[in-house]
């Protein structure tokens, strides 16, 4: 019985941290210049601002809001991952991990506010994960071209 | 019935990742430089594969299928401890000595938990496959995922750049430690069918998650040490007359 106790807690503890860091690690990866701006520009999504405040002035109490924001950007950003440049009209395999992992933050953000513990990393980590979507929609739509302009020129001069 | 039918699903794609990730790595020849990843992959197949022919020829129940399960375990279970040494392996390539000691460290592993396994035998004589087969594929897995977590503080501790390793080793344990919790939450409960249903379900999605990472890593994360898929643009070839300047 102890043992298996062991076990059970012991790799249930490995599990959510492999898929943690394995998150973290597609979420390291470099773009070779901020394609998110563009985006964030063009649909007016609020998570660098949300993220810039809660930098500055820390957790805000408004939560319903603020989870209303990440929500939004989060299904904008998913049906532009799916739609937009894209020709095969799917999520690639890291695309739905990172889906995954973003609903999970959901949760996770929603127990820690009930329990007033930890809301400001789990924000930032859902935060990373939005950017991470913008640079990737912001990376396909600049392959595009509109005569001499890309895409995301023409979405920034907007 | 549900259940099951979702279990079959999923583990029938996976089947069918797996064969795709193995052709695409034959067909692009990068085998060469993912040889564990092949390897694993292979037995993979083959073990499923062979389990799905048994069960269709002779049925859950029959004492055939259970013999070829088991047998398709052991050689999976080995074959896992098998990936953990050449990873092992890979992430020592340029620590020769490191890498007698974890040598070494590894076979006496192997060793303990056969003898460990070994002495269910000698008290139960009359199953093999029941009493040594199954306490030896038990505790060499949960063996696996502990090295293939001590082989992740490793590679943090000697800041590899070998992204692509760190990702497989994250894929493996999210193969193994899902599975890990699962059965033991089984043993824990005296096999209720809540945590039978987790079980049934946890196993192939974990398989599944495990392959979308390697997939991941197979197609899109470059070999060489540096930004995680960043792909610079290759340098422009310099005129000879330009070389001789």
């Amino acid at each position: 019985m102890v043992t298996a106790t062991f076990v059970l807690v012991l790799s249930a503890a490995l599990f959510f941290f492999y898929i943690q860091v394995t998150c973290q690690k597609i979420l390291r990866r470099q773009f070779d210049r901020e394609y998110f701006q563009s985006i964030v520009k063009a649909n007016r999504l609020e998570f660098p601002s949300l993220r810039k405040s809660l930098e500055e002035f820390g957790m805000s109490d408004d939560y319903p809001r603020l989870r209303m924001m990440l929500k939004c950007d989060f299904l904008a950003l998913t049906y532009l991952l799916k739609n937009s440049a894209n020709v095969k009209q799917r999520y690639s395999s890291e695309e739905r991990l990172l889906i995954l992992y973003c609903r999970w933050q959901f949760l996770s953000l929603a127990a820690r506010h009930l329990l007033k513990f930890g809301e400001e990393p789990a924000t930032l980590r859902l935060a990373s994960v939005l950017q991470y979507f913008a640079n990737v929609v912001g990376q396909r739509v600049n392959t595009v071209q509109f005569g001499n302009w890309t895409a995301t020129d023409f979405l920034f001069y907007l | 019935m549900e259940s099951n039918l979702v279990q079959y699903v999923v583990q029938d794609s996976g089947i069918l990742i797996e064969a795709a990730l193995v052709f695409y790595l034959v067909w692009t020849s990068k085998w060469k430089g993912q040889g564990a990843a092949a390897f694993y992959l292979s037995s993979l197949v083959a073990g499923q594969l062979t389990r799905a022919c048994f069960l269709h020829e002779y049925g859950l129940t029959s004492l055939r299928y259970y013999y070829a399960y088991w047998s398709t375990d052991f050689l999976l279970v080995m074959s896992a401890f098998g990936i953990v040494c050449l990873f092992f392996r890979r992430a020592c390539s340029r620590e020769e000595k490191m890498w007698r000691l974890i040598r070494l460290f590894l076979v006496l592993l192997l060793v303990l938990v056969a003898a460990i396994s070994g002495v269910s035998l000698c008290l139960n004589r009359h199953d093999f496959f029941t009493y040594f087969l199954v306490a030896f594929n038990q505790k060499l897995y949960f063996g696996c995922l502990v090295l293939n977590t001590l082989l992740y503080l490793m590679l943090h501790y000697m800041n590899s750049a070998d992204d692509q390793l760190e990702l497989l080793v994250c894929g493996v344990g999210i193969q193994f430690a899902g599975p890990a919790a699962a059965l033991a939450l089984v043993h824990l409960t005296y096999g209720g069918w809540f945590a039978k249903l987790l079980a049934y379900l946890t196993i192939p999605l974990c398989t599944f998650g495990m392959l979308l990472v390697w997939a991941y890593v197979i197609v899109y994360v470059p070999k060489t040490a540096g930004g995680l898929g960043r792909r610079d643009a290759p340098l422009r070839a310099v005129p000879a007359e330009l070389s001789k300047l």
